[in-house]
């Protein structure tokens, strides 16, 4: 065995050993604690934790739920990083500009911290609210909506969009930059094309397109959010973490295999998201870069 | 990149190889002698919640350096509550541990229905310490924990109440029964609620028990009978009142700490606490209004007490017992229901104790602004058996959050 094939067999194995080993042995773990096979409360062998999490409507609202905050928070997201991308381009390239580094002070705040700032600025008491019922356009705080702990998530919404705009900016401007999207919108435009058309058959295909495996990641992320949810959500319904993490943790000891069987449901449905997203062939098509497709052809 | 897996191979190696302290001391015949003997020079790791800035310092300004001074024990303090402590308990023995990584926990009557119920504790123990003979085992809210006689098992280390806590400047006469609660709340809608958590379901056991017929009405073990029919009273009243709770009884505070705040920030009107002394603490603190004020209602409130209990996997229970006395000594007990340092409840009987410290105790500088100890205990519902909580946390989400 040669030194190279020494490192890549060494590379696979520490892969293995980081990654691939322990996220499945904690999804075997929990998927025989969810059929009752370990777990020292558990009786042996049974599927019941399994029907009762999947006749659960509240399983499948939570997943509902957090698919449309986390598709919400990331379409939201994208239209404020392209907007940022392609208006202040400039001070983004610049590194000592004012703009990026406002831009790149939310990526410094952890989630919970992030979610008791939006608590602070949103809530009935909070300071938007205060502001006003100062000019007074409501007769008390107690008259400002309900924008945390509300139905719609939107502070968990809020929260998530300014966390993930500035990563999404910082991307953009790096694909802007790296593409050559300037050069090709000239060319474009050259040949006759209107800034309109630059922007709506150059520009968003090109960076979307390149950021799309990135993008649907982060869909997951917000998918699986913990913190946010459980400070500015709702009981019901709830974000799919704060549901597994109750039934795990709460009162009831015989409600662990319900929330390993819902962890294992969660890992099945990211784990097909991640192999449509990897391997199946409209993918492994965009390892081929757009530009380079479009200069060979 | 062969470097880094000489680091993780050794990391490995190292962690499978992890010295095998002496755990052969037969501590249950031992005498208190040989107890101090074995604990000294030893180190406790202690899990306990570290959410009050007063119950900390308390802790690692006077019981941390008294026991390094006493018996040189590394006392060292870890952050998890309840659940953390069953869940790491529960994933040693799910291991086939030996050793545990925790050495004392400080828990209440749920958890330790959940430790009984996954054979975590060790026990029993607590009869070895000289200084149990000063607690008041006696007393239904000592020696009970949740209706299940504590046997040795946990040891008694304070005692509190649950009161509502309400702005005397908002709130000129507080609710002091259902119907008045409800009336109350029908007038000023949007400024009561209570919490999705431990606190919140004290309360609804509160609640429970007035409709059952009052305090004793549901001890002794779950009955499924009484539940189903005093319950269905329950949701029916409390779904009633849900139009007038914060953001129409749609959803709650997640736990009591976000109440607080929204009590604080003047959102609510009513906030809630176990220990009866938390308004001097708060209003201290400057986080409360100085109009806040604590009571009890006439149907009631839950008092219980939280305790010490030692993991069965310990290796250092010795040590964990040294400490533990130490926690009951008529000193420690006293300085902690000092108002000004926590102002937790003593869980000694005080007429057992030697006159001097008796005076100590009767001479305490009173609350200011939480009602006296006296005054709400004869309003002091005895906790009831965990299964009732756990049914009114599952139907809570059924009848309630929907």
């Amino acid at each position: 065995m040669n030194a190279n094939h020494f490192n890549i067999l060494s590379n696979k194995i520490v892969f293995l050993m980081l990654t691939i080993l322990p996220v499945g042995g904690g999804f075997v773990y929990a998927f025989l604690y969810s059929i009752g096979t370990i777990g020292i409360l558990n009786n042996g062998f049974t599927l019941s934790h399994w029907v009762n999490v999947l006749t659960d409507t509240s399983f499948w609202f939570s997943l509902g739920y957090s698919f449309y905050i986390a598709i919400v928070s990331v379409s939201i997201s994208i239209l404020l990083a392209l907007t940022i991308v392609l208006f202040w381009k400039k001070s983004l390239v610049s590194n000592n500009s004012i703009v990026s580094y406002l831009l790149y002070i939310p990526l410094c705040f952890p989630a919970i911290v992030v979610a008791l700032f939006s608590f602070q600025v949103w809530s009935k008491s909070g300071l938007i609210s205060r502001i006003v019922s100062h000019l007074g356009i409501l007769t008390e705080i107690t008259s400002f909506p309900d924008l945390t702990n509300d139905t719609y998530g939107f502070s968990i919404l809020y929260s998530c969009i300014l966390m993930i705009t500035p990563f999404f900016a910082i991307l953009f401007s790096n694909l802007y930059k790296q593409e050559q999207i300037d050069h090709l919108k000239n060319i474009a435009m050259s040949l006759g094309a209107t800034k309109t058309q630059a922007l709506f058959k150059i520009v968003l295909p090109v960076i979307l397109k390149k950021a799309k495996i990135t993008i649907s990641l982060f869909i997951v992320f917000v998918m699986s959010s913990y913190e946010i949810p459980l400070l500015l959500g709702r009981q019901n319904p709830q974000m799919i973490s704060v549901l597994a993490i109750q039934k795990l943790q709460r009162f009831n000891l015989n409600d662990i295999p319900q929330a390993y069987a819902i962890a294992c449901l969660y890992m099945i449905f990211i784990g097909l998201i991640l192999y449509f997203l990897f391997f199946s062939k409209s993918s492994t098509q965009l390892s081929v870069s757009p530009l380079k497709r479009n200069f060979d052809d | 990149m062969k470097k880094l897996i000489y680091v993780i191979l050794a990391m490995l190696l190292l962690a499978c190889g992890k010295e095998q302290k002496e755990t052969s001391f037969a501590i249950a015949s031992a005498s208190w002698d040989e107890i101090i003997k074995q604990g000294q020079n030893q180190s406790v790791n202690l899990m306990m919640w570290t959410g009050d800035t007063k119950i900390n310092a308390y802790m690692n300004s006077y019981i941390r350096p008294l026991v390094k001074e006493k018996y040189n024990i590394d006392l060292t303090i870890s952050s998890g509550q309840g659940n953390t402590i069953v869940q790491i308990l529960m994933a040693e023995l799910q291991a086939n541990k030996t050793e545990s990584d925790l050495d004392m926990v400080w828990i209440n009557g749920e958890t330790f229905y959940q430790l009984q119920q996954i054979k975590g504790l060790y026990g029993p123990w607590t009869s070895k310490l000289p200084n149990a003979e000063f607690i008041d085992f006696d007393n239904k809210f000592i020696g009970m924990d949740f209706q299940q006689p504590i046997a040795g098992y946990e040891l008694p280390w304070g005692n509190v109440q649950m009161t509502i806590i309400y702005n005397s400047e908002k709130v000129k006469t507080p609710p002091m029964t259902r119907e008045a609660l409800y009336k109350f709340a029908k007038e000023n809608p949007g400024k009561f609620t209570w919490d999705n958590h431990f606190t919140g379901l004290t309360f609804l056991k509160a609640l429970l028990i007035d409709i059952a017929g009052g305090n004793g009405s549901l001890n002794g073990d779950f009955d499924e009978k009484k539940y189903q029919k005093y319950s269905s009273e329950l949701w029916s009243y409390l779904t009633t009142l849900k139009p007038y709770l914060w953001k129409n009884g749609e959803t709650f505070p997640e736990a009591v700490a976000p109440m607080h705040q929204l009590f604080a920030s003047g959102e609510l009107w009513f906030t809630m606490s176990n220990n009866d002394a938390e308004v001097d603490n708060k209003i201290a603190e400057g986080i409360f209004p100085e109009t806040t004020r604590a009571y009890v209602p006439k149907y009631g409130t839950i008092q219980n007490s939280h305790y010490m209990g030692i993991s069965k996997m310990s290796i250092n229970k010795a040590a964990a017992m040294v400490v533990a006395n130490e926690m009951i000594s008529a000193e420690a007990q006293l300085k902690k229901q000092d108002p000004s340092v926590w102002g937790d409840g003593t869980v000694l009987d005080t007429k057992k104790l030697p006159s001097l410290l008796k005076a100590k105790f009767n001479n305490q500088p009173n609350r200011k602004y939480a009602p006296k100890r006296s005054e709400i205990t004869q309003r002091a519902l005895q906790e009831i058996n965990p299964e009732y909580m756990i049914r009114l946390a599952e139907d809570f989400r059924k009848y309630m959050i929907k």
